[in-house]
């Protein structure tokens, strides 16, 4: 971005409101003697600039801040051919832009099926029914009485990647890979409502429903229900956002995103699966033998380099280059992750940097000196069950190529002289 | 294989007797019931949004194509720029044939077949628009259909003072007992099994019109799907091919899915407002579109509907992934040679080109879901 070679914008008496005007248009820069400034160094550092002389905005003119105007391109996209309509559609993480291992609030994947269903916490219910001692109906108020707990966890959905079963489609790992966030949620384990309620013995399945113009539902074996889920109303320290099911979602950790149904008004408990829609015609996997398997509800182990990716080009030539990319598991933690230059022939181990918790996602790098050859970048993730990310071809070979859900197969970039990247597959 | 060609007959009729697209004094209560049809995708009265169509305030004397922060197609931008103002005319012609008058327009929807419909949902949509003159008053009382149907209303938003509240008995001592009423309205869940079947019934034939009028817009005539919007019927046998095609009577395992589905969620925008009897009538419907039963007189009720069985119930099996090859060696990774040659590239996302870029969304490579 910053070419030395750039005349700088020069403002005699220059008013603060000029300065804003100016700084609106961005960029938009007034020739000055720009020889004469690179001959005496960078311009930039040798002469005043003018956020270094002139004031800047008061403390309250953002009262809930924004990203810098120079991120504007920071933003989730959709693939409008993908689904009918917006209102039941969805949109990607623009992972390629990001670092760490949380997802900022307003870039996590929004896929919803009926709309954002807009709900103040007043009017906001919970219902235990079915077979429970009690049934019982909670107000926000009340859920926020329970012992709560913080926990971060990615949220993927299990159409992620779905389009590149039958080969390399989508340019950028934002459409290949942005049906996923992770944040830490606050929320009280469900456990802990389940029980208030009184569950039945023959209790042995839930039923999680969403109060959206979809009414979502999916069954959730008991045993899950009672292990780690959460009933949550907080993402990274703030309300849920409306998009993410504002005032209230369950988290299944390490489940499909389907599950985690939003705008969460209604357990019932009951002694066996519903068959809901979501759980018959859609998320089951058919395989090319016509059979199609359901309650495939674990994320796989899986990795992703994010940069450099097919949106992220190299732009600086030769020399220091850093990968690194995302790996995450549904089963637990990420124990290994493994990056080759040359398509899969030799590997090297990466670094994982960052905190490393149990169905979140991890963050590696790979710090190299880029001889500006062709690279064919590949990740492959190993958890902490010792499961390994399989390659596309191992998928396909094992469940043709109709299954639509749960692709965690090795993704590869081609990266050429020029430093840019696309999306392909290799022998 | 045609359908109940009665009734396509009967369309090219009824479209070919209208007489002139400006109309008569319409009835804005009976216009409420017709609006129904749009209310999937439009929203009308006090803080209406855009939905798949964009909202109908103030939409007597609107430039077509001119609500702000709605994206038409090319088609209606144009025609409004060329000057097409909405009147009692303009709407009259649109709504009886909207791609006859606008082509290229975006709008999923087949057209008005009767003149008194046409007039009465107009006389129904000028109560909204200032400059028809109408009683301002009426404007904050049609809400309605924005609404989900008041049979299906949820309970008050907050309990009455009268209400009993018996607390609850865990050891939080936190929330309140649910009252038979309330699970009742909320708990309309199906099982398989047919647990959770309402009392109703309805026929085949009692379907076909029910399906035409609120369905057939989106999910076509025969459940063919118009447009990209969900595919309903056919698709037999094709589980296997290249490209399967997944619907109720190929793929479905369940019948209570169907019923339990359309209930809650059908039609797509206007959920929660067919009576039971019309959702037994339209999943014997969508029964009769899979070729699953082939008498129009067959009935679905309560009583019989748990022997009604789909064809590929039998194909739903437990998750194997744990099995497959590549996690059952579970071995350590190769990391050195571990490909005989070169690694050629076999696929590139280039020469498929349907990532997007801004404008040009017309590919099709494919669906999630
Ligand atoms: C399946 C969805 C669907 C249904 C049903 C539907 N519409 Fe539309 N309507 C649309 C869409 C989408 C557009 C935008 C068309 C475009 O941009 O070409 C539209 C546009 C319009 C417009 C033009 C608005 C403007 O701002 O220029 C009017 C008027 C209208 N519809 C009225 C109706 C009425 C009345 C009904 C019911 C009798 C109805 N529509 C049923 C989807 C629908
Ligand atoms: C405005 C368009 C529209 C109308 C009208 C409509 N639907 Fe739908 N229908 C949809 C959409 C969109 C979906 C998929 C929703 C999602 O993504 O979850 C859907 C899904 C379905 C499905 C599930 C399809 C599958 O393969 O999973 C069924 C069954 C269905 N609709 C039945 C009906 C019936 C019956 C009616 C009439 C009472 C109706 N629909 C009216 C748009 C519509």
């Amino acid at each position: 971005m910053v070419d030395i070679t750039d005349p700088k914008p020069t403002k005699k008496a220059a008013s603060r409101r000029d300065f804003l005007k100016a700084g609106l248009l961005g960029g938009a820069a007034v020739a000055a003697s720009a020889g004469a400034a690179r001959a005496a160094g960078d311009p930039l550092i040798t002469e005043i600039q003018d956020w270094n002389r002139y004031l800047g905005e008061g403390v309250d003119v953002a009262p809930y801040g924004k990203p810098s105007e120079f991120e504007a391109n920071v933003v989730r996209r959709n693939v409008p051919w993908l689904t009918a309509d917006p209102v039941s559609s969805i949109n990607f993480t623009p992972l390629h832009e990001l670092d760490g291992i949380i997802t900022p609030n307003g870039l996590c994947f929004e896929r919803h099926h009926g709309g954002t269903a807009i709900i103040n916490p007043a009017d906001h219910r919970l219902m235990i029914n079915g077979l429970v001692d009690t049934p019982l109906v909670f107000t926000m108020e009340d859920l926020k009485r329970f012992p709560r707990e913080n926990r971060v966890y990615f949220l993927e959905c299990a159409a992620n990647g779905g389009m590149e079963w039958r080969g390399a489609q989508l340019n950028g790992c934002q459409f290949t890979h942005g049906m996923i966030h992770c944040v830490v949620y606050t929320g009280v384990p469900l456990r802990y409502l389940l029980e208030e309620a009184g569950v039945k013995t023959n209790g042995k399945w839930l039923l999680a429903e969403g109060a959206d113009a979809s009414a979502m539902t999916r069954s959730i074996p008991m045993e899950k229900a009672l292990d780690d889920c959460l009933v949550a109303f907080k993402m990274n320290g703030e309300a849920l956002r409306p998009e993410q099911g504002y005032p209230l979602r369950l988290c299944v950790p390490g489940w499909e995103g389907n599950m985690w149904v939003k705008w969460l008004r209604r357990l019932e408990v009951g002694d066996e699966p519903w068959a809901q829609r979501e759980e018959t015609s859609k998320y089951t996997d058919l395989l090319a033998d016509g059979k199609a398997r359901r309650h495939t509800w674990v994320m796989d182990v899986k990795s992703v380099i994010t940069s450099p990716s097919p949106q992220a080009p190299v732009t600086h030539g030769k020399g220091p280059l850093v990968i690194t990319g995302l790996a995450w598991s549904g089963n637990g933690t990420i124990k290994r992750v493994d990056v080759t230059l040359d398509g899969g022939r030799t590997w090297q181990t990466a670094r994982l940097d960052g905190p490393s918790l149990p169905k979140a996602l991890h963050r590696f790098y790979l710090d190299i000196n880029w001889d500006g050859s062709e690279l064919l970048l590949q990740s492959r993730a190993m958890d902490d069950q010792g499961l390994v990310q399989p390659t596309k071809n191992e998928l396909r070979l094992a469940r043709g190529e109709n299954s639509i859900y749960h692709n965690n197969g090795i993704q590869t970039w081609h990266v050429n002289n020029d430093g840019v990247v696309e999306n392909v597959e290799v022998s | 294989m045609l359908k109940f060609p009665k009734s396509a007959a009967f369309a090219v009729l009824a479209l070919a007797t209208l007489s002139s697209p400006s109309l008569a004094e319409g009835d804005a209560d009976a216009g409420q019931k017709v609006f129904k049809k749009c209310a999937a995708c439009h929203a009308v009265g006090e803080g209406a949004k855009h939905k798949v169509g964009p909202e109908l305030n103030e939409i007597f004397g609107r430039a077509a194509g001119s609500a702000e922060g709605y994206k038409y197609s090319k088609a209606m931008i144009e025609a409004g720029d060329a000057g097409l103002v909405w009147d009692a005319a303009t709407l009259g012609e649109y709504l009886t044939n909207p791609k006859g008058m606008i082509k290229g327009t975006k709008m999923a929807f087949a057209g008005l077949k009767k003149d008194d419909e046409v007039a009465n949902v107009l006389a129904y949509l000028r109560t909204f628009s200032q400059e028809a003159a109408a009683a301002p008053a009426a404007a904050e009382t049609g809400e309605a259909p924005v609404e989900t149907a008041a049979a299906a209303a949820p309970p008050e938003p907050a309990p009455a003072a009268d209400m009993v509240v018996e607390k609850s008995q865990g050891a939080f001592g936190l929330g309140r007992k649910a009252l038979p009423e309330e699970i009742a309205a909320w708990d309309i869940d199906i099982r398989p099994d047919g647990t959770g079947l309402p009392e109703g019934s309805g026929t085949v034939a009692q379907g076909e019109p029910i399906y035409t009028d609120n369905c057939a817009v989106c999910h076509g005539d025969f459940g063919e799907g118009a447009g990209r919007w969900p595919v309903l019927a056919g698709g037999q046998d094709t589980l296997r091919n290249d490209r399967p095609e997944k619907t109720i009577g190929s793929y479905w395992p369940y019948l209570s899915t169907v019923f339990d589905y359309v209930r809650r969620a059908m039609p797509f925008g206007n959920a929660r407002s067919m009576s039971d009897d019309d959702v037994y009538a339209l999943t014997a419907y969508l029964l009769y579109l899979n070729d699953v039963v082939d008498d129009e007189e067959f009935e679905l009720s309560k009583e019989n509907f748990a022997s009604v069985r789909l064809p590929n119930e039998a194909n739903f099996i437990a998750d194997g992934r744990a099995d497959e090859p590549h996690y059952a060696k579970s071995v350590e990774p190769c990391m050195t040679d571990c490909k005989p040659g070169p690694v050629e590239i076999t696929a590139r996302a280039q020469v498929i080109d349907v990532t997007p870029e801004g404008e040009g969304d017309e590919n099709s490579g494919g669906s999630i879901d």
